[in-house]
């Protein structure tokens, strides 16, 4: 089977890790837990910073690599957000929410990164949707989401940032604004100008 | 202004919202490259505090080749004893000279009992693990950067090792091997510190 782009780059990725038992860190689902991991590693315990990577990193990289379209910038840019979070955590305030924080901190490296690579004039190619049990789905599915990858690289950056916040990692308006430093206002308008461009580009895909 | 959600938008976060694996190397160099941050932490710390005058004085010109020059000897030395048979970590039988001599300790206006403190001393690591490709160390000796201290592989007998020069003191440290397993030392006691919630050993390098 010719096998599309994105799933031909996901089966070029890395194994899993060979003994994963070997890193057993705490995953806290509940967002009081969250809280207390957040004041833990600004009190300087290094193991809830651990733990707080592991909670965070498989979102934080969704993000990433719907914003750059590329897994080793989309690394690149959640390393580096871990690395400023972890230097700012001490100046980290209770009044803040962490999680806009975290994203506030992660799409300004997603729009250097992002930057960069247009300056380099390098081609912005959607190649690693992420992928969840891909073998055996129909043909149908896959180019779905090929459709949907290449329609986000369309929307400006600022679009598809607000898009993904809101629709994808179910972000507040309130937490929106805190993570962009863009008003309400301004953040309903892209994310409705988004979806209008989204709409118009799949509903012609769907009628074939 | 509403949520612009209908079907097609529905149909377009449900395909981007599955998480994507994670590459537990990528989450392995984050880890180190936060550690990193936080040795440099620690040493700006330090010097702020003036208290690495000797250990910086050391480091640099003839510290550096005194050094080279002992744990040079001790190499040979220990390879010597070691015919191939599985060894586990070693640590170097304590010197009785200062690296350098009390010439060369003086060059950095030390007293003698500073300079007979912060000697470095050759430190063997082993590690059996025939199967891997890649095997580094990383510790608080080495600003937990794996590049900095590779192993080497004896083919015959499918151990890596590498000889570091370290200060005397307690020093915590892991192998990582392959890029992706973060493993402690199994002939050294575990850490019960080990940065970031992974797995750590500890050694006690001896004084003159």
């Amino acid at each position: 089977m010719n096998r599309p782009r994105a799933l031909r780059l996901l089966s070029r990725s890395p194994a899993p890790a060979a003994a994963p038992a070997a890193l057993p860190l705490p995953t806290p689902g509940a967002p009081a837990e969250r809280n207390m991991l957040v004041h833990a590693a600004r009190d300087g315990d290094v193991r809830a910073f651990a733990a707080l990577v592991d909670c965070y990193y498989a979102r934080c990289l969704r993000f990433a690599l719907h914003m750059l379209g590329s897994r080793s910038d989309a690394e690149e840019a959640v390393q580096d957000t871990f690395v400023r979070v972890y230097k700012a955590l001490p100046t980290y305030e209770e009044r803040e929410t962490f999680e806009p924080w975290l994203f506030r901190i992660l799409a300004n490296r997603c729009r250097t990164i992002g930057a960069r690579t247009r300056r380099r004039g390098e081609l912005l190619e959607y190649g690693n949707v992420p992928d969840v049990a891909s073998e055996g789905r129909h043909d149908d599915t896959i180019a779905w989401r090929e459709e949907i990858g290449a329609a986000l690289t369309t929307l400006p950056a600022e679009q598809r940032e607000a898009f993904l916040m809101r629709h994808v990692e179910d972000l507040s308006y309130e937490d929106m604004a805190a993570a962009t430093g863009a008003g309400i206002s301004a953040l309903k308008m892209r994310v409705k100008r988004a979806c209008d461009a989204l709409r118009a580009r799949l509903t012609e895909v769907e009628r074939g | 202004m509403v949520d612009d959600r209908d079907e097609i938008i529905e149909r377009v976060a449900e395909a981007l919202r599955p998480l994507p694996d994670v590459d537990a190397a990528a989450k392995a160099r984050l880890l180190v490259a936060v550690a990193a941050e936080r040795e440099r932490d620690r040493e700006s710390a330090l010097r702020r505090a003036g208290r690495v005058r000797m250990l910086r004085g050391l480091v640099g010109g003839a510290g550096v080749a005194a050094a080279a020059a002992i744990t040079t000897l001790w190499v040979r030395d220990a390879r010597s004893v070691r015919p191939g048979a599985v060894t586990s970590t070693s640590v170097a039988p304590v010197a009785s000279t200062v690296p350098g001599g009390p010439a060369a300790a003086g060059q950095f206006a030390a007293t003698s009992e500073d300079a007979a403190a912060s000697a470095l001393r050759p430190v063997e690591l082993v590690l059996r693990a025939p199967t891997a490709k890649r095997v580094r160390v990383v510790g608080d000796f080495n600003g937990w950067d794996g590049a900095r201290a590779p192993l080497v592989r004896d083919a015959a007998s499918g151990l890596w090792s590498v000889t570091l020069a370290l200060r005397p003191g307690r020093h915590v440290y892991a192998f990582i091997v392959d890029d992706t397993l973060w493993m402690r030392d199994p002939r050294m006691p575990a850490a019960p510190d080990a940065d970031f919630g992974r797995p750590g050993s500890v050694m006690l390098v001896g004084k003159p």
